[in-house]
């Protein structure tokens, strides 16, 4: 499947798309676009002005997600409140990794490609979703040659 | 246009008068993120991609709310606009950073009980004051030695 979202991602796009490979679609490809308009047909829009899969009613477009794909699981409930307030600080959750999250995710950013963004966070959303309870798959070691 | 003339992301927007929640709340987040009002319904941000995206996610709000918005991005046509911008900002930080210069020496010099408590509430303020200040005013310096000085005093006072 492809997914669209704009250009120059932070926290909250890094966030969803490490939600989308690990617990929707484990083959996404990620399409990057600057305006709603050149969403590329027949793809699925994210954290885009407009988009269903957006910010909506003061969450993040993560918690969207959430809603949308009716992932209730407590760990990315949790993950979703860090993710809520590393975007938007609104102070609506108390998540003391937030502003940490937010200033790694925006050093991270300022160096990589946002493709090379997503990989290098998904170590870390995988960390913050086990270290609050979340059960992800062991990956397979390496076999022996 | 020069280059190195900072742009602009400005917010045009309309809200009913009523009810009242939405642009309470509209005025929150906008305060939150540091935009100055330029006239009624018009604000801005210094220009920049995360600027842009809370502008962006301010806007959907309005829209949600039953108002109208839309966003554009601007170069004013005299660096003195700019400066008088980039002061406005400054100047609504510097009053920020004050009053927690100000709570740090009051909770220095009063009781010890409860110290702990407000320093943390301080430093959670402090943060809140850097994300917003995109210019950032001498009396940040000043805030933030005033509350690392709070803690020092709480570390050699217990």
């Amino acid at each position: 499947m492809k997914w669209s979202t704009r250009s120059d991602c932070q926290v909250d796009r890094a966030a969803c798309a490490w939600l989308i490979r690990r617990f929707i679609d484990a083959e996404a490809q990620f399409v990057f676009v600057d305006d709603p308009d050149d969403v590329p047909a027949g793809s699925i829009a994210f954290d885009i002005r407009g988009a269903e899969l957006s910010h909506r009613n003061g969450n993040c477009s993560f918690e969207t997600f959430l809603v949308h794909y009716g992932l209730d699981d407590p760990a990315l409930r949790a993950l979703g409140r860090v993710v809520h307030e590393a975007d938007l600080g609104d102070d609506r959750y108390d998540a003391p990794e937030a502003p940490g999250l937010e200033g790694i995710v925006r050093g991270l950013a300022a160096t990589r490609t946002d493709l090379g963004l997503f990989e290098a966070t998904t170590p870390i959303f995988d960390a913050l979703y086990t270290v609050n309870g979340g059960l992800l798959r062991r990956a397979q070691a390496p076999t022996a040659s | 246009m020069s280059e190195d003339r900072p742009s602009w992301d400005l917010l045009a927007y309309r809200l009913p008068r009523e009810p009242s929640t939405p642009r309470i709340a509209l005025w929150r987040r906008l305060r939150r993120l540091g935009a100055v009002q330029l006239v009624d319904g018009l604000v801005a941000l210094p220009h920049n991609p995360a600027n842009l995206e809370q502008l962006e996610w301010a806007a959907e709000e309005v829209t949600e709310a039953g108002g109208a918005a839309t966003l554009w991005l601007a170069t004013s046509t005299s660096k003195a606009q700019d400066r008088a911008l980039a002061e406005r900002i400054r100047t609504v930080a510097a009053a920020d950073y004050l009053t927690v210069a100000e709570a740090a020496q009051t909770a220095a010099s009063g009781a010890s009980s409860g110290r702990r408590r407000t320093l943390r509430r301080l430093r959670r303020a402090l943060r809140a004051i850097d994300a917003r200040a995109h210019y950032r005013p001498p009396e940040a310096e000043q805030a933030h030695d005033a509350v690392e000085r709070l803690a020092e005093l709480i570390e050699v006072t217990t």
